[in-house]
């Protein structure tokens, strides 16, 4: 997976694959995110979602006051992509479903 | 649950517990979450309809009376105040003044069922009069019938005391109308007026102690904003809950298992807003969740949560764009 696909995106922060518990398999962020973090973020919020609706391929988008965070279960893992609110979002998310 | 939103009653969403207390009949502890509640927002003048609403059903009608009149110059437009002031005179037997808070609910909601109802029973010949002039809205301010002066429309009977058909407009009760009009007839053992009295009882007793309306009021005027999203095609429901899980208003057309979507929804934003907060990014405002067969849009509004369920090919975007005056209302009515 290439994670530049995304970081090239203007106002993205980063992004990453994680495994479903959290270990960060690939991850570029810029020096304010750790990935780790949002790693460990993303792996528990689409654990609860897999839990919550029982289902799998689990995708959601998390908007906060500062940022929007992607999450995406595939095949791997889990990707997360996070960028500013006025960034593309809607590039972002093509993006994100190309990789499924 | 309870304790909890019992200690943020200063987030006025105290009366969004109240009304579920109410609907639930578990009266006692919506008196007691809404006395506490008031007692640090004083000037809450819904909760304050609410408290009077919940001592009518509970039987205290001295006290439903003293908390809605004492606020009356404020509420008076309100149409669920003044029908709780109607119901609550009629059960002190002051049906003048229980006729005039019907008449001024009436000219707030010419439709309003409840107050006709108890109308045509309390007002002889109301009905009739409604019947050939049925009530057209006024496009002028409803003004509010002032206590110390009420008009009767009374229909005239004939010597028979059948009704004529004729209606008169008197400051005086029908029945005294009656008296003067109809002849009196010593033969008979019953007086004419002993009848009417008998017929008004027996009207009284027959009001039917219909309990308010309790679901629909604090978030009735969502329902039309509400009405415009359900209208889109690929919108399958509309519900909103508290922060916690808690239901507080569903749109939904039976297809989901609602209580269970809540809980879940508000785990999972709780979830992610702790875990924002924790990386000092500000906490969740709204969020997406894509299952392979609907979409969950979710909106943090103050403390409650607007949910929106989707079918897939639907667009997220114009979901947000219709929801933003519901949001806005909801941020209106709960703080």
């Amino acid at each position: 997976m290439k994670l530049e696909n995304f970081i090239k995106i203007p106002k993205v922060l980063g992004a990453g694959l994680v495994s479903e518990d959290g270990f960060i398999i690939e991850g570029r962020a810029t020096y304010e995110y750790d990935t780790e973090r949002l790693g460990a973020i993303a792996a528990r919020v689409v654990h609860r979602i897999k839990n919550s609706f029982g289902m799998e391929g689990a995708s959601a988008i998390i908007y906060t006051k500062e940022n929007v965070l992607f999450l995406k279960e595939v095949e791997q893992g889990i990707v997360f992509v996070i960028c500013q609110k006025d960034a593309n979002v809607g590039l972002v998310k093509i993006r994100l479903n190309k990789i499924a | 649950m309870g304790d909890e939103l019992r200690v943020d009653s200063g987030a006025l969403i105290f009366a969004t517990l109240a009304d579920v207390y109410i609907s639930s009949g578990m009266i006692d502890e919506a008196i007691s979450i809404l006395q506490d509640g008031l007692a640090r927002n004083p000037n809450y003048y819904l909760a304050k309809v609410m408290l009077g609403r919940a001592y009518y059903l509970k039987g205290e009608f001295d006290k439903s009376v003293a908390t809605l009149e004492a606020i009356y110059d404020e509420i008076k437009e309100d149409e669920t105040a003044n029908i709780c002031l109607g119901h609550s005179y009629l059960k002190l037997g002051d049906n003048e003044k229980a006729v005039r808070f019907y008449e001024a609910a009436l000219k707030i909601n010419a439709e309003n069922t409840e107050a006709r109802q108890a109308l045509e029973k309390l007002v002889p010949g109301f009905a009739a009069k409604h019947d050939v002039e049925p009530a057209k809205p006024s496009e002028e301010k409803p003004e509010i019938a002032e206590p110390s002066e009420v008009i009767h429309e009374v229909v005239l009977p004939d010597e028979t005391g059948a009704p004529t058909g004729e209606v008169v407009l008197s400051t005086e009760p029908s029945e005294a109308i009656r008296e003067v009009v109809l002849p009196s007839e010593p033969e008979e053992e019953v007086s004419v007026s002993s009848v009417q009295e008998e017929t008004a009882d027996s009207f009284i007793q027959e009001i039917p102690e219909k309990p308010i309306e309790t679901g629909t009021v604090p978030l009735e005027s969502l329902d039309k904003p509400v009405g415009r999203l359900m209208s889109l095609d690929s919108v399958k429901s509309v519900f909103i809950a508290t922060k916690d899980g808690l239901l507080i208003k569903n749109y939904g057309k039976g297809e989901n298992d609602v209580e269970a979507i809540c809980a879940s929804v508000a785990g999972i934003c709780l979830d992610v807003d702790e875990a924002f907060r924790l990386l000092k990014r500000g906490g969740l405002t709204r969020c997406i969740i894509e299952k392979p067969d609907e979409t969950i849009c979710v909106m943090v509004v103050g403390d409650s949560l607007l949910t929106v369920i989707t079918k897939v090919e639907t667009k997220p975007g114009l979901v947000f764009v219709y929801a933003r005056k519901i949001i806005e209302e909801i941020e209106e009515i709960l703080g």
